[in-house]
């Protein structure tokens, strides 16, 4: 076992460590996390549309009028969901161009631009144009878009050709803001030509065209056990070498988390089966409960079989309130689990075991998919209750939380007996050095 | 008055810490201002620290921030893992006070 932590301590340790800090990658990320509260927003939105208690449907129609009070959440989404490609090209491209210290805001302004350049608002046929790439159906092309045209506008602005000289005299801020002419200029109608191709080739929709060929199949791809398994198993994994796993794989999991959320929650509104199984809030609600790994299981396994174990004890109670919003920073570093031979088991085992059971609850129909974008802090049960819009959400939540108990127990049992053994054995050290 | 920034990943678990670290400065009557910060957030507040400690579940971030703050001469280091995980703000104060001597 150390044997085995020394070599992925030295050899696998390094490389994901720097994919977690890979520019393009945190610019993803960041970009994703500036649009959570509109997210949240829109996902309650949708919750005081869709709330699936009929009596509460009429009281809402007699009290306001049926079809007029949707209006608030109907509003609340197109300034949420409906935008999100749009946002995220503005914010990922605006990380990006900080994280090589070049002017951000031009550079989100020139994604932007350039989003719209290749069809983020298309033609259509019947001159009424088509407006759902704005919102997630385009979001894989917004993404590519903010960091290609983010790579060229901010080479392109450092070079002293693309400047124009202002006579002396000029206020330096004017100055600057001719700066940004040139590149600007040419980022834009490189990606105006290259649109220009594929129309004249016969894609009239870039948007919708890549939208079918590449982020619909990849989707389809993450939405497997296996793939639920593969992100769960990585982000214990990596937390294992005291990595901050969750935040490693958020660009992977939050580009395929938003579109499976609004693909769910339009087939919610037309009434038709929850496509997407595996979100983001699937991850928060069933298996990432008191943090990465279960750990609140841990916590109370701990209380139930280990009281004697001092510093397990000490920990477990510094950890319970911090627990309660998935935050284990304490169990990893202070129990520790990171590194601890004993938790490796039940630590990766935990979250394999409680995806496969919501995934297996959710696809049979027991629970209903997750509609709803929950803050990751928010309680266990009571999250899956709310993601779900369902108390059957809840109930699965808790029935995971009780397994993760079950399989952090026997472990927290054999820490406690070998720490008792090496209490057992200082004191009798002790007492033959004192003879 | 010595400004001390923590960064984690959301801050966070680091924010656990500021509370249980300006406890302990006061008992020990330092004068300092912690506060924490997620990684997104960092580079917005270098110019206004004296001091920058990571927490250990993001210690890839070191080296980068190394290139930033070495040439201003603030110093910077990654949490001891078990001080973080025991939220001992004494022993983390120390730690920060000490990279500042």
């Amino acid at each position: 076992m150390n044997g085995f932590i020394a070599f992925m301590e030295k050899y696998f340790i390094p490389y994901a460590a720097k994919i977690g800090g890979q520019r393009h990658l945190v610019a993803i990320r960041d970009g994703f996390i500036t649009t959570m509260p509109l997210m949240i927003l829109g996902s309650f939105a949708v919750l005081i549309n869709n709330f699936p208690i009929p009596a509460y449907q009429k009281f809402m129609n007699n009290l306001f009028g049926e079809g007029t009070w949707q209006a608030f959440g109907g509003n609340v989404w197109n300034g949420t969901f409906a935008i999100l490609a749009l946002l995220i090209a503005f914010t990922v491209a605006y990380n990006l161009a900080k994280s090589y210290d070049k002017d951000p805001l031009s550079s989100a302004v020139v994604s932007v631009a350039t989003f719209f350049t290749i069809g983020a608002i298309a033609p259509g046929v019947d001159g009424i144009p088509n407006t759902g790439g704005l919102g997630s159906t385009g979001l894989f092309l917004a993404l590519i878009i903010a960091i290609l045209s983010t790579e060229i506008f901010t080479r392109l602005s450092g070079s002293p050709k693309l400047v124009i000289n202002m006579p002396d005299g000029v206020p330096p801020a004017v100055s600057r803001s001719f700066a940004a002419l040139f590149p600007a200029m040419i980022t834009v109608s490189i990606f105006g030509l290259i649109t220009a191709f594929f129309q004249a080739a016969g894609v009239t929709n870039l948007v919708i065209s890549f939208y079918e060929l590449v982020q619909e199949p990849f989707m389809g791809l993450a939405n497997s056990l296996p793939a639920a398994l593969l992100l769960a198993f990585v982000s214990a994994f990596l937390w294992f070498f005291g990595l901050h796993g969750a935040n490693i794989i958020d660009p992977f999991m939050q580009t395929i988390n938003i579109p499976a959320i609004e693909a769910n929650v339009k087939a919610l509104e037309a009434g038709k089966e929850l496509p997407y199984i595996v979100n983001k809030p699937f991850f928060d609600s069933f298996v990432n409960l008191g943090g990465t790994g279960a750990t609140i299981g841990l916590i109370i396994a701990i209380f139930i079989v280990a009281r004697k174990h001092k510093a397990y004890m000490t920990v477990s109670k510094l950890s319970a309130a911090p627990g309660i919003f998935n935050i284990n920073e304490p169990m990893m570093f202070g129990l520790p689990i990171v590194l601890n031979p004993i938790m490796f088991i039940p630590y990766i085992l935990a979250p394999l075991v409680l995806v496969t059971v919501a995934y297996i609850a959710t696809a049979i129909g027991w629970v209903p998919a997750c509609t709803i974008v929950t803050p990751w802090t928010t309680p266990p049960i009571i999250g899956g209750a709310l993601a779900t819009q369902s108390i059957a959400g809840g109930v699965l939540a808790a029935v995971n939380l009780g397994l993760s108990i079950l399989i952090f127990l026997p472990f927290a049992k054999i820490a406690q007996i070998q720490e008792l053994r090496r209490e057992k054995e200082a004191l009798a050290a002790e007492g033959v050095t004192a003879e | 008055m010595k400004t001390i920034m923590l960064v984690c990943s959301a801050g966070m678990s680091t924010s656990l810490l500021v509370t249980k670290m300006e406890k302990a400065a006061e008992a020990q009557g330092i004068e300092a201002k912690i506060f924490a910060v997620a990684e997104a957030e960092a580079a917005n507040h270098l110019d206004e620290i004296d001091v920058l400690l990571l927490g250990p579940q993001v210690r890839f971030l070191e080296g980068n921030m190394k290139k930033k703050l070495e040439p201003k001469g603030i110093p910077l280091a990654v949490i001891n893992s078990v001080d973080y995980g025991m939220m001992k703000g004494d022993k983390v104060l120390e730690q920060a006070l000490d990279l500042m001597k």
